[in-house]
């Protein structure tokens, strides 16, 4: 190529070298001069070039890239000073061409890995850059997912902000999925990188924590425990990497339950991780052969943050079972291993983080154990934790010394009655010897002397014990050697470092006598021990060398966390939770020894007893007042209450009356319904026809009258014809037929006439009956409007009784809101009642509480007094003496 | 513990406007009058049951400081829902309702179903923007709202459960790949990556391969 290009060069001078030339030639540059400056030149050209010829430089230019961001690092420091540059790399992600995204992945983790923060910082502004990132998890080529991973890995470091994204953006999913595929714990590589992505995302970030419980993914945890897996049976040993698999997924687990994280959280953690069995796995793994020590050992640790302070956890691991013969319980076998000096120093300390664990806020876990130390536990051939515990106090091995009194001391902390079981353990010494109680056998090997760690033990548990317990302080002080030894111990003038502790310790010892003292014991009362403190010792002595303890180096880096993280065994000196008891203690401590401020405190005792009565008296009065109070308004409540269902009957009975009411009203509707009106209206339309029928036949008869008497005329026309006929009748002789006629009319006549009377006759009797029927319904007519006037009088009669109920309605709203008043009245004073009575019952618990404190200032006043008369006594007979 | 669906939620808006008090009573059913500024995001948890199925909440809250923002837009992607929350109190928290619902739209999936919440309803004497205003707002928007009080709790379920719904409804109208995690929305671990609609155990043993 090189040989074309110059041999035709000349040639082709006009032509523009293509972005591909450019490129190489800038890389070439990049890679071979000498000169930075050089260097840097041709890599701006490059920069000044990615835009327009992306793919030319990610193909040709990365790698050189990085490896010159790799060997200069103020390359690295030029480049990420304009966060564009990483906002054009995050969008070269996108190209999915192997030979571009591949080195950007490198790239970026080259440059995270030189300048973590501020590339974080780029990263979280660019838009959906740590989405992008993510994505790569998903690339289907192996190679790109792996650096993925490494890329990752750094880009979360010590970022809370940047780690929740990632857990947003389903990284635990994608996780385990690739987890389990590689094959669990017995994974390469890249399960280690998924491992530390994880612990990246879990370590101290709560939120991430909270996701990954809700999500269910402690369940998913479960399965990296098998150890019954088919590569673990056909393999001898354990592989390096599955030893590092291994402790990152105890580190896991060991995340989601510190004790530094939230309590509530821990213990949600630890509930879900006995349901899912995890717990259950992690103590096979404890009692299975072949383990490696530091597996083991971290194991251990893990069993102890599991259990600690979760009693369900704590009584699961007291019922595991070591697969010995005789079966043991698993803390019998740990506890073992924590007392033999053979097994390596890290394993004995995990066992007693995980015995420390198991008692730790469990009372009942406490008594077991101690239960074991007491004579009544008979069995001689089974091996107790008491035994071995006892074994380990009184080893010739100081380690097992310290180990020993200090898992004691858990078996007793904060569990009083556990203080007094142990003082009742005695100890066979040599055979002939009478037994020895352990709480002085303690005491005789630390005035022994030996080795340091030893006598902190020693000193330690005596503290705890002693603490809070004047029980303990009283059978401390009945061995006469023992107060002697402590005041040697502190006023010493040593100054050896490891002897200036000691010192503290018996210093705070001998403080806790003084505190805890019940004054039966005379020679070492609190007033004598006080005196002797300050005679033999001196008070700033003493004060000095007790506030000297939280000045040692090991006394903080114990305070700090429960867990034991000493590399060496020559560090082992404080324990965590003797560090809390110190604390807690220390001023007590200090009051007490200076007598001084003790007496002044008494004093103060008694003024403020005085004052107490006082208050307490006020109080009385206080409470009779608001007795009386409380009764008024009881008072008022019930004459309320009174008034209250009064009107509730008015009501009832406001109701009944308008019930009535109402039911008159509409059974009054229901009579004048048939409308009087229309039934009126038919009997006037009858009577009108009736009427026109009569004045028919009226008419008719005239007509029948008239008729009749043009019939009488023609009559008496005819008669007067028949005279005249007559009379010409011996005249007219030849004319009879013409009579005939005339009578056969008349009879005619004669006849029409008869049936016109009988006609009258009928029509008259009809005009009666109609004038009968005419009267009866006038009569009819009459009743009606009679009844129609009864109605309207009764109209009246329903609308006065509307206007009542009306009335009646008002009426009942008035006393309906009357009785809202006064119901809101009834609840404000039942609520000011209530109020009352909780006043009066915290009053009450005041007053209780001040009451008890009198008590107990009187009994300590009566002591004192009773101590006063002693001293007297003892002046006395010292006065005597010195008189005799 | 086992769900049919799980649900990716985000809680947005201007700082103060009780996004993380919204949060505290639907899991906790408590009301914190003293907040901490949330920093960053902080996460939340709870169970509903819809249609009578099981379905898992996950809610990041975020902080509603500018200076979180670039923190919180990489949580959009990832949501399946998200309430947008101002304060019926203070108007400018309204005002800005623009520029968060521009934010969202811009990084979330198109799908994502927004809630607009008026938060602070118990404080109806101090109120300086009017229901319907949001109603106004939302209606233009195409957006769920609802006023609620985290001090209350007046509406803050339905305020969820109503958004969950909604994702629901547009599950069943398949709009949503639910096999794509990236849309905020995972099918529960017993039932069938394929077909979540087919009842278990009638897809017999080879479920995993199988395609319909």
């Amino acid at each position: 190529m090189d040989y074309f290009r110059k041999y035709l060069g000349p040639s082709q001078g006009g032509v523009q070298p293509t972005g591909a030339d450019t490129v190489e030639r800038l890389v070439d540059r990049v890679q071979s001069s000498t000169l930075l400056d050089d260097r840097r030149d041709a890599v701006r050209a490059l920069k000044a070039m990615s835009k327009k010829f992306r793919l030319e430089v990610g193909t040709q230019a990365m790698e050189i890239l990085i490896k010159t961001l790799e060997t200069d690092r103020l390359f690295t420091e030029i480049f990420t000073k304009t966060p564009s540059n990483i906002s054009l790399l995050l969008s070269m992600l996108e190209e999915y061409d192997f030979h571009v995204r591949w080195p950007t992945v490198k790239l970026l983790t080259t440059l995270l890995t030189n300048r973590c923060k501020e590339l974080q910082e780029c990263i979280l502004v660019s838009p959906m850059g740590v989405s992008k990132l993510m994505d790569l998890l998903s690339d289907s080529r192996e190679i790109i997912r792996n650096d993925a991973l490494l890329l990752l890995i750094q880009l979360t470091r010590n970022n809370g902000n940047i780690q929740k994204i990632v857990a947003f953006e389903n990284a635990f999913e994608r996780l385990f999925s690739i987890v389990d595929e590689e094959g669990n714990s017995d994974g390469g590589i890249i399960v280690e990188d998924c491992l530390l992505l994880l612990t990246n995302l879990l370590k101290g970030n709560i939120s991430n924590q909270n996701f990954f419980r809700e999500s269910s993914f402690i369940q998913r945890l479960t399965p990296f425990f098998d150890m019954d897996s088919e590569a673990q049976r056909s393999q001898a040993g354990w592989s390096a990497q599955k030893v590092t698999n291994i402790h990152l997924m105890l580190g896991l687990v060991r995340n989601l339950v510190s004790p530094n994280n939230p309590q509530q959280q821990t213990a949600a953690c630890q509930r879900t991780m006995f349901q899912c069995g995890l717990l259950m796995k992690l103590c096979t793994i404890l009692m299975a052969s072949g383990v490696p020590a530091d597996v083991l050992t971290e194991t251990i640790n893990t069993v102890s943050e599991v259990i600690r302070g979760n009693l369900q956890n704590q009584e699961y691991f007291a019922s595991v079972l070591a697969p010995s013969t005789p079966p043991r319980p698993a803390i019998v076998v740990l506890l073992m291993s924590m007392v033999n000096e053979k097994q390596p120093f890290t394993l004995r300390c995990s066992v007693l983080y995980c015995f420390q664990s198991f008692l730790y806020k469990n009372e009942v876990g406490q008594s077991q154990i101690i239960q074991t130390l007491l004579p009544t536990s008979s069995d001689v051939n089974t091996i107790t934790a008491g035994q071995l515990l006892c074994g380990g106090l009184f080893s010739a091995d100081s380690l097992s010394n310290w180990f020993a009194a200090v898992a004691l001391l858990h078996a007793i902390e904060d569990n009083p009655s556990q203080k007094e079981q142990l003082l009742r353990v005695q100890l066979a010494t040599s055979i002939g010897n009478p037994p020895i109680s352990l709480l002085q056998q303690c005491c005789n090997i630390l005035a022994q002397g030996g080795k340091m760690q030893t006598r902190v033990g020693l000193l330690m548990l005596l503290s705890a014990w002693l603490a809070d317990s004047t029980v303990t302080v009283a059978h401390f002080l009945a061995s006469t050697a023992n107060v002697p030894f402590l005041i040697t111990q502190v006023s010493a003038s040593d100054s050896d470092e490891h002897e200036l502790l000691v010192q503290g310790l018996c210093a705070f010892l001998l403080g806790i006598c003084c505190l805890y003292n019940d004054d039966q014991n005379e020679t070492f009362s609190r007033a004598s021990l006080r005196q002797i403190i300050e005679r033999r010792i001196g008070l700033e002595t003493f004060t000095d060398k007790l506030t000297q303890i939280p000045k040692f180096e090991s006394y903080t880096k114990a305070a700090k966390k429960p867990h034991l993280n000493s590399k060496q065994a020559s560090d082992i000196i404080f324990d965590y939770e003797f560090t809390s008891i110190f604390k807690s203690l220390e001023s007590d401590v200090l009051k007490a020894v200076s007598s001084a401020a003790f007496m002044e405190e008494s004093k103060k005792k008694m003024a403020s007893m005085q004052e107490h009565e006082k208050v307490v008296n006020q109080y009385k009065g206080l409470i009779q007042e608001q007795d009386q109070e409380l009764n008024e308004t009881k008072q008022l409540y019930q004459i309320i209450q009174q008034k209250y269902t009064n009107q509730e009957k008015e009501i009832g009975e406001m109701k009944d009356l308008i019930q009535q009411l109402k039911d008159k009203n509409a059974l009054l509707k229901a009579q004048k319904a048939p409308s009087p009106a229309v039934e009126d209206g038919k009997k006037d339309e009858e009577l009108r026809s009736l009427q026109q029928e009569m004045e028919n036949l009226r008419l008719n008869l005239t007509e029948k009258d008239s008729a009749l008497g043009r019939l009488k005329d023609d009559l008496t026309r005819a008669e007067a014809q028949i005279i005249t006929q007559n009379d010409t009748e011996e005249n007219k002789e030849n004319n009879p037929s013409e009579i005939a006629v005339l009578s056969a009319t008349v009879n005619r006549l004669n006849i029409d006439l008869q049936e016109c009377r009988q006609i009258i006759t009928n029509k008259d009797s009809e005009i009666s009956r109609l004038q009968v029927q005419y009267n009866e319904a006038n009569r009819e007519v009459e009743t009606l409007k009679q009844t129609a006037v009864v109605n309207s009088h009764s109209e009246v009669d329903t609308s006065s009784l509307e206007k009542e109920i009306n009335k009646l309605k008002e009426e009942k709203s008035q006393l309906m809101e009357r009785i809202k008043k006064s119901n809101e009245e009834n609840l404000k004073a039942i609520d000011k009642y209530n109020k009352l009575e909780e006043e009066k019952k915290s009053i009450e618990n005041d007053r209780l509480g001040v009451e008890d404190e009198l008590d107990t200032l009187k009994k300590e006043q009566e002591d004192l007094l009773v101590l006063l008369a002693d001293q007297d006594t003892k002046i006395d007979k010292y006065k005597t003496k010195l008189k005799n | 513990m086992s769900y049919a669906y799980l649900f990716k939620y985000i809680i947005i808006g201007d700082t103060g406007v009780g996004k993380s008090c919204l949060l505290l009573q639907f899991t906790d059913k408590r009301f914190q009058p003293v907040h901490d500024l949330t920093i960053g995001v902080e996460f939340g948890a709870r169970m509903i049951t819809i249609d009578g199925k099981q379905i898992k909440l996950q809610i990041w809250d975020t902080a509603g400081q500018e200076s979180f923002r670039s923190i919180t837009r990489s949580y959009y992607r990832g949501a399946a829902g998200a309430l947008l929350v101002y304060d019926i109190t203070r108007r400018d928290t309204f005002n800005h309702l623009t520029t968060w619902l521009e934010d969202a739209r811009q990084h979330s999936n198109s799908n994502m179903v927004i809630m607009l919440i008026g938060n602070k309803s118990d404080l109806e004497a101090r109120r300086d923007v009017k229901k319907e205003e949001g109603e106004a707002f939302a209606r233009e928007h195409g957006l769920i709202f609802m006023e609620t009080s985290a001090k209350t709790a007046a509406n803050v379920e339905e305020a969820f459960i109503n958004t969950a719904k909604e994702i629901y409804q547009k599950i069943q109208d398949g709009v949503f790949d639910i096999n794509n995690e990236a849309n905020g929305i995972k099918i529960g671990p017993q039932h069938s990556p394929n077909n979540p609609n087919m009842p278990s155990g009638g897809g017999g043993a080879n479920q995993g391969g199988g395609c319909c």
